[in-house]
């Protein structure tokens, strides 16, 4: 007969609540975000030639993040003035859940993987485009001019992206004959990554990545020089930084996904442990994603609704075209 | 536990759609439409019918209530509340679909859906992409439609809005 405690106990210590709670899951998630933030500042500011963050810290002003997240839980809670309070407050909550439920779905080495859906990748670019619509609410929500364009812009900005977006994916779909995410990692165990026949694909998914997580050079949605923040506008402290957190989070999230869909997931020469590969390769990209930050101009919503619906459109076709002649083999002339 | 689930979908989905044709705020409205649209997934979850489900989320609430809620934004809130005759006639209409649906149900049977052919979870996507484009080309392409639909509606709303 076993007591309450020892029962608590095996539920505390069994894999899957570990794997929820602790890693890949939430506090994993958390500490890696106010690293991020440290880390995103730090880059840019090495890449402007400024110092950034160096005060709160062993080194370098590392725990910079953690700091800003102490300041910001300790802020005031202001609710503007006639806004719409429940989906005020609710919009970053499902925000976070999102973001949390993406990196549900990344296999982050053989068996550390909270959910093996069988259609995994779907399920990913499924739950992704609930995300503008969370945006739209909350900048009605605010009841204010600039989160109001913020939420439009995010609108706008997702009919460009989101069929490329689902198209450059698909690349990998047809010629892995899968949509499982271990599946996909396996495949590319067997048959080598899939950067090498998908390249022109690999590109499209950061770009129209890059856009979904509204981050420069695709960051209209928020756009601090032009709507002062956009839907985030009127967020006071502690649900900014709720706000904050599923951009960071999503960062991540989508970091892993293309290491998983193009750079072979967990796979690497042996002498390394998987994790530490998946990591490695999921760091690569993100410090690529935050270099654009640093070193491209932000685009105009006519000039990303134009490119998107033509140039990308038209590419993520012709992507689809390589991917089937991966699959079949050229045809004889 | 399947029960519990289904019941728990069932009840989340029927409530958000009743409370997306009552809320007073239209976007209420959508935002509760979208609730229940993301019940229905989860019941094709529990049907095993995974592939269905994550593109009801996909199309669903990512295109179609996105569009809804645009066009209620941008039209505003004044078409909100609808005259009273509509909700006696919507009174009417639901208790005339719930009789077909319950005279449809009681009449179905299981011989109505023969073998275990469903794409379960172990299915391959290859024979279920065979299967949709040979055997359900046309209703798929109709069934696509239902994007279009929504845009075009929006557009009407938007436009109506503009004139007056």
């Amino acid at each position: 007969m076993p007591d309450p405690v020892s029962q608590i106990l095996q539920l505390v210590t069994s894999t899957y609540f570990l794997e929820i709670v602790v890693f890949p899951g939430l506090i994993s998630i958390a500490i890696l975000g106010a690293f991020f933030t440290w880390f995103e500042r730090k880059l840019t500011a090495r890449v402007q030639l400024r110092i950034g963050p160096s005060y709160s810290s062993p080194v370098g002003g590392i725990l910079q993040g953690f700091a800003d997240i102490i300041k910001l839980l300790f802020k005031e809670l202001i609710i503007p003035e006639g806004a719409d309070r429940f989906f005020f407050i609710m919009s970053p909550v499902t925000a976070l859940i999102i973001g949390a439920a993406l990196l549900g779905l990344i296999p982050f080495a053989p068996g550390v993987q909270i959910a093996n859906v069988e259609v995994g990748l779907p399920a990913f670019l499924a739950i992704v485009t609930l995300s503008p619509t969370i945006v739209l609410l909350a900048g009605w929500s605010a009841n204010s001019k600039f989160p109001f364009i913020g939420g439009l812009r995010a609108l706008f900005q997702q009919t460009a992206y989101e069929i490329p977006l689902w198209l450059s994916a698909l690349g990998v779909v047809m010629i892995t004959g899968t949509l499982n995410l271990t599946g996909i990692v396996q495949f590319q165990q067997n048959n080598g990554w899939l950067i090498l026949p998908q390249a022109l694909g690999a590109v499209l998914f950061i770009v129209t990545s890059t856009a979904e997580m509204e981050r420069l050079p695709f960051d209209l949605p928020e756009a601090e020089s032009e709507i002062m923040m956009g839907w985030q506008a009127e967020y006071p402290g502690p649900l900014f930084m709720l706000v904050q957190g599923p951009a960071f989070i999503k960062l991540y999230a989508f970091a892993a996904l293309f290491s998983t869909l193009y750079l072979g997931g967990y796979l690497g020469p042996a002498i390394i442990p998987p994790i530490v590969w998946f990591f490695l390769k999921t760091i690569v990209i993100i410090v690529a994603v935050m270099l654009f930050r640093s070193t491209f101009p932000r685009v105009r919503l006519d000039q990303l609704l134009r490119q998107g619906w033509t140039t990308l459109l038209t590419l993520s076709i012709v992507n689809i075209a390589i991917a089937y002649f991966v699959v079949v083999g050229l045809p004889a002339i | 536990m399947t029960d519990l689930t289904f019941l728990a979908l069932a009840t989340v989905t029927v409530a958000s759609a009743i409370l997306a044709l009552e809320a007073r705020d239209l976007v209420y409205g959508a935002a509760a439409l979208g609730i229940s649209f993301l019940g229905v997934a989860g019941l094709f979850f529990l049907l095993d019918a995974s592939y269905t489900g994550v593109f009801q989320i996909a199309v669903y609430i990512g295109a179609v209530v996105v569009l809804i809620l645009f066009t209620v934004m941008l039209v505003g809130p004044q078409l909100g509340e609808p005259p009273l005759e509509l909700k006696r006639l919507s009174l009417l209409t639901a208790l005339l679909v719930s009789l077909l649906l319950g005279t449809a149900g009681s009449l179905t049977s299981a011989a109505a859906f023969p073998g275990p052919d469903n794409c379960g979870a172990g299915c391959d996507l290859t024979r279920l992409s065979t299967t949709l484009i040979n055997q359900y080309g046309v209703p798929l392409e109709f069934l696509s439609l239902v994007l279009a639909a929504a845009v075009i509606g929006a557009l009407t709303l938007a436009k109506a809005d503009r004139k007056g």
